[in-house]
């Protein structure tokens, strides 16, 4: 058992899509434990962000990841049943408001679910109040405003001036993701953390929540 | 006009490789213009008064070199798909304004106003209107299959081909056209007469990126990458030649018209939207080599690429090096300019700036810092300054962050 992990974490890992999709199924039909299954997608996805983060993937290869994922989940999903995993703990991820992009926010949320957390995507050009009711629902240990116009960083900072206006700032951190945030853009929205790709991003979100 | 004529030489010799007195400023926007004036995105992208009025205030009040404004997304499916057969509407309908919008209900494009808040940013969304089976149709005659499978499904009034309301909608499209064109005409009269240079510009694409904007969306061209590269190969083929013509045709300005406008220099316009997700084989393999064949057949019509290398383009810059020295200007996004400098030399001529983040959140000394330190690492050899190099300057942009940076280019920016 242990080699068909093996080789179905490097396939992963690899992005052979063809093979990842195979064995994934030869797996669910021996009736293999899908947490087991679960835990080298996780293998795996720690491999393809820190590939990224040395600059031998880029995202085209995230694309592409995120895609696989999505699809092992798929085949996943039924086989777990109601059985839960161990929850690495609630994420609530959007758009921020005047912004319909959504490529980032769609890597984040296949990365983040492979990776053990439970998603809340609320979707793309969502006003700040759809987040502080976020935040109250479903109490998540981080948030994620995602953006790729620079009129995002207003938005942005227009959502965490709510989220502190609500009592809620110390209760959950913060993170802004998109092509355009950075340290000076961090600082001025106030958030705690920033990233201009998925896979930093990932990293990042696990900090937050503590569980790196 | 000695202001129109110091402000030409000033561009040209940056843009012929050489230093010029000083470093020139490049200024682009789509809505800033208008929140500087007091206007709300919805007004001035929708009131072509509202516009040329903000523009020529911007004009009078700031002292840039280059002042553009293009006040819509990206269009060239519509530039493409009539350049050929009519030019006029090719070349004037480059951007997909929101007035084009209005009259063709296209699935790409959201505004302020119709789809979004009145002062959201326009956005370009994209959308898949081609299966991945018809790869073959379009590569076996690209321009056919964007008039009679594409633009029904892009735009709501083109749905039904032949139908009363198509015909109507395109009579109607035409007219929208001539009354953008009068506006621009207008507007360009206007900033020559504040002595604002005027450099023609033409237009073309990186074929990849024609199927990742308008055809298929940019994640299914990438998994397409993956999963069926022979197919995306023999379309990205047949689009070279498409691209190499529409710079032909919109690049061929009048002998007459190039005397009263001071220059012969033709600006060609690239913006690259795939370069920073591709990895670089895939680059390699199905962007760079057909991109690259594009800027040689244009160089060779006397023309100067004018590229925009969105999002970072580190992983790509020693491709640069197989570019003729200093033909191609080259505006560098999230790319540290410093590194295109040291990687690219003279094959590329060096655009920078502040990004918006800069404008937006910092301060005029803030600013100054930035600008001296940028000037004095990459001004050596021929530069120019983009203001907010991340898509041009963005509506929440400081005017007071605007000005400390025109002063520090007017006192670090010297040869």
């Amino acid at each position: 058992m242990r080699m068909a992990g093996e080789e179905f974490v490097k396939a992963l890992a690899d992005l052979d899509e063809a093979r990842v999709l195979e064995l994934t199924r030869k797996r669910v039909d021996a009736k293999e434990d899908p947490f087991t299954i679960l835990d080298d997608v996780r293998k795996a996805t720690d491999i393809i962000g820190k590939r990224f983060e040395e600059g031998r993937y880029f995202v085209s290869d995230l694309i592409m990841a995120g895609e696989i994922l999505k699809q092992v989940m798929d085949l996943l999903r039924p086989v777990m049943g109601k059985k839960k995993g161990v929850s690495k703990g609630k994420v609530v991820v959007g758009t921020v408001e005047g912004d319909v992009h959504d490529i980032g926010l769609s890597i984040v949320t296949a990365l983040l679910e492979a990776e053990g957390f439970e998603v809340v995507n609320l979707g793309v050009d969502q006003p700040p109040k759809a987040f502080v009711e976020a935040i109250r629902n479903h109490k998540p240990k981080v948030v994620g405003l995602s953006g790729l116009l620079t009129e995002a960083i207003e938005s942005m900072k227009k959502t965490i001036e709510e989220i502190k206006a609500a009592g809620l700032r110390d209760k959950v951190k913060v993170i802004i993701g998109g092509g355009r945030t950075s340290e000076e853009v961090k600082e001025y929205t106030g958030a705690d953390e920033w990233a201009d790709d998925a896979a930093v991003g990932v990293r990042k979100i696990k900090e937050l929540a503590g569980v790196a | 006009m000695q202001l129109y004529k110091e402000r030409l030489e000033r561009v040209e010799a940056v843009m012929r490789g050489k230093e010029p007195d000083r470093v020139p400023i490049y200024a682009a926007t789509a809505v800033w213009h208008g929140a500087y004036a007091g206007y709300t995105t919805r007004e001035v992208l929708f009131d072509y008064g509202k516009c040329r009025e903000a523009a020529l205030k911007v004009a009078r009040d700031f002292d840039f070199d280059l002042w553009a404004v293009i006040a819509g997304l990206e269009g060239m499916i519509l530039c493409t798909a009539f350049m050929e057969k009519q030019p006029e509407v090719g070349v004037s309908s480059r951007f997909l304004v929101g007035k084009f919008h209005e009259v063709l209900r296209d699935v790409y494009t959201r505004w302020p106003g119709i789809e979004l808040a009145e002062n959201a940013h326009p956005q370009f969304i994209g959308k898949e209107l081609m299966k991945v089976e018809e790869y073959e149709q379009l590569a076996e005659n690209p321009l056919d299959f964007i008039h009679r499978v594409i633009l029904p499904r892009m735009c709501e009034g083109l749905r039904d081909v032949g139908s009363p309301e198509y015909n109507a909608t395109l009579a109607k499209f035409g007219m929208e056209v001539e009354r953008y064109t009068s506006f621009f005409n207008n507007l360009i009269v206007g900033l020559i007469g504040l002595g604002y240079p005027a450099i023609p510009m033409s237009w073309s694409y990186a074929p990849l990126d024609f199927i990742g904007d308008f055809l298929r969306d940019v994640k299914n061209v990438v998994l397409d990458l993956y999963r069926h590269p022979d197919k995306v190969e023999a379309a990205v083929k047949a689009l070279t030649p498409v691209f190499v013509k529409t710079a032909a045709i919109s690049g061929a300005i009048p002998p007459e018209v190039k005397k009263q406008l001071g220059t012969d220099i033709v600006q060609c316009f690239f913006p690259l939207h795939l370069n920073e997700y591709l990895n670089p084989k895939l680059y390699n393999e199905f962007y760079w080599p057909y991109l690259k064949k594009v800027f040689e057949e244009v160089i060779k019509m006397g023309q100067t690429p004018v590229v925009l290398f969105e999002g970072r383009h580190d992983a790509h810059l020693e491709t640069l090096r197989e570019l003729p020295k200093k033909k191609v200007v080259g505006v560098f996004e999230k790319t540290d300019p410093r590194k295109v400098r040291e990687v690219a030399g003279d094959h590329v001529i060096l655009v920078s700036g502040p990004p918006n983040a800069l404008l937006i959140g910092g301060t005029p000394q803030k600013v100054e810092e930035y600008m001296k330190k940028l000037l004095e690492d990459v001004k050596e050899g021929g530069f120019m300054i983009w203001p907010g190099v991340d898509g041009g300057l963005s509506r929440d942009v400081k005017p007071e962050n605007l000005k400390a940076m025109v002063e520090a280019i007017k006192k670090y920016g010297k040869y």
